[in-house]
């Protein structure tokens, strides 16, 4: 495995993860002997096959699931419950309908305990951000899928925790919406420098984003490959990814890793199709 | 244009209220014609005139305030309690999966046995009292209170209570930030069909405790034959109750759906 060797100064250490769940059938193991760094400021993503375990993964990081073998350490410290220095975005339905867009952005804060001044001061410059502006004093039912998101992503934000958890959040949004947010994204990081652990199924959206993005292989899940993508630095565009071949052979590379994992029906190596099928 | 506009719009409002007064129109209609035609006598059945001249009795001479009000005292108390005690042990109930499952068959047992059927026992444990009564309605509300906070709470999407336990959030906060507003619609449902089930107890209750109330109006209006007495109030125990339902606890439904959207997606 090409996963390095875990350094006293990495912010997530992921060792020996092994996870099985009760079901009806009996225990099904979701993934298997798993290890995983991520660096401080880093962007880490993550692909696989539907069913692998990246869910599984990213909940025992966020402490919402405790592992059957193995253990998971933030800055050095045992994950054993969700905290506030792990901020999770979920891919739909995770921000409050009876609350305000304004109230929601503010939760983490309300939390916390800041004080009100502050804490509105914080949620404007978010919502300015995220593009919000406008949309203060509505509710989530009034907002579009894609607002929504943007509202759960400012939300997390809000609270400012070093480690950022993701898990498809932009799944369930239109298409040309996800290039918008994932530019967004990506302009959002670059700016805070924060360490994101990011799952999708879109290999495009795994590389235009990353630092570093890790393929899983079919349940029981490992990781099977990890592949770096050089010069994130300010955020990407989708125009200029489009036409940087660098960036479009490691998308290659990557598909074809993740394909190899379904079962793919077309053979693996020559030929794979470009990565653009997936957008 | 405004005046030809005005009438369309009015039309529907007086149409509505006419649809839903027409019913009782007819019942009476048919009550007159049954008491007039059949020359039935005023020890069986009284006309609905001489029903409107008991009521004005009893609402004159101040009799029909007290025994209301002491139903309404009765139902709003018991309600009250209900909520404070029901909705804390539907949300404890909830949130534990395993104590879900074992108690839902428990409380739709309960649920079959009605208040009234309680009432023998009730009554040797706390006598004919104020307390025999109170016990009645409250487990009569209360069961429906339970059921539907369990079921708001169980509704309620994992990912809001995953998202903001990330956020830091404490097990109370969790309680007022998701699983209160979540639930709430849902214990507005509960609370609505508890006060349908536990006014039909009260009256029962009060008709056996003789402490007061409508129930005690009606009985004891037949120990002395007074049936416009019983007929006013039976009819002034449908109308309190769809004052209490329309006024009261229907606005506060409307109130959390229209609020909580499209929350159901």
């Amino acid at each position: 495995m090409q996963a390095a060797a875990p350094s006293p100064e990495d912010k997530i250490v992921v060792t020996g993860f092994r996870h099985f769940f009760d079901t009806a059938d009996g225990p099904v193991q979701a993934t298997d002997f798993l290890d995983l760094c991520i660096r401080p400021g880093e962007f880490v993503t993550l692909v696989g096959p539907s069913g692998c375990g990246k869910t599984t993964l990213l909940k025992a990081i966020a402490g919402f699931i405790r592992p059957t073998e193995g253990t998971i350490h933030c800055d050095g410290k045992r994950v054993a419950e969700p905290g506030r220095d792990r901020g999770v975005v979920f891919q739909e339905l995770a921000i409050l309908p009876w609350r305000t867009v304004r109230r929601n952005i503010g939760h983490g804060l309300e939390i916390m305990g800041v004080p009100r001044a502050e804490r509105d001061q914080k949620v404007s410059r978010l919502i300015e951000l995220t593009g919000l502006a406008g949309f203060e004093d509505r509710y989530p039912h009034e907002l579009s899928g894609g607002m929504k998101q943007r509202v759960a992503v400012a939300r997390t934000w809000a609270a400012d925790p070093d480690v950022i958890l993701m898990d498809e959040p932009f799944a369930a949004v239109d298409a040309m919406t996800r290039l918008t947010l994932q530019e967004e994204l990506a302009r959002l990081c670059a700016a805070t420098r924060k360490t994101v652990f990011f799952i999708t199924h879109s290999v495009d959206e795994a590389v235009f984003l990353a630092d570093r993005v890790l393929v899983m292989t079919r349940r029981p899940g490992r990781i099977k490959a990890v592949i770096d993508v050089p010069g994130r630095g300010s955020g990407r565009d989708w125009e200029s990814f489009k036409l940087d071949a660098g960036m479009q052979l490691i998308a290659e590379r990557v598909l074809r890793l993740v394909r190899d994992e379904r079962g793919a029906t077309t053979p693996s190596g020559a030929g794979a199709p470009p990565a653009a099928a997936r957008a | 244009m405004s005046v030809a506009a005005a009438p369309s719009t009015a039309l529907p409002g007086g149409l509505r209220g006419f649809k839903i007064l027409l019913p009782f129109a007819v019942l009476i209609a048919i009550w007159w014609a049954v008491k007039a035609g059949g020359g039935i006598e005023d020890g069986l059945l009284v006309s609905p005139l001489q029903a409107w001249d008991a009521f004005v009795h009893l609402a004159t001479h101040g009799v029909l305030a007290e025994y209301a009000s002491s139903s309404l005292r009765m139902i709003g108390i018991a309600a009250l309690l209900s909520m404070l005690i029901g909705v804390p042990i539907g949300f404890a109930v909830g949130t534990n999966r395993y104590a879900a499952h074992s108690l839902e068959g428990f409380l739709r047992f309960l649920q079959s046995i009605s208040g009234i059927a309680w009432l023998p026992l009730a009554i040797i444990w706390f006598g004919f009292s104020h307390t025999t009564t109170l016990v009645i309605v409250i487990y009569s509300l209360i069961v429906p209170i339970i059921f539907n906070a369990m079921i708001g709470v169980r509704a309620i999407p994992e990912n809001y209570v995953m998202a903001l336990r990330s956020l830091g959030a404490s097990r109370f906060r969790l309680v007022t930030d998701v699983y209160l507003p979540g639930a709430l619609p849902s214990i507005v449902v509960g609370l609505r069909l508890g006060m349908g089930y536990g006014w039909r107890a009260l009256i029962a209750a009060e008709m056996l405790v003789r402490k007061g109330g409508l129930g005690d109006l009606i009985f004891g209006a037949r120990t002395f034959g007074q049936i416009d007495r019983i007929m006013v109030g039976m009819i002034i125990i449908g109308c309190l109750y769809i004052i209490v339902d329309r006024l009261i606890v229907q606005p506060i439904e409307n109130l959390t759906v229209a609020r909580w959207g499209l929350l159901r997606l």
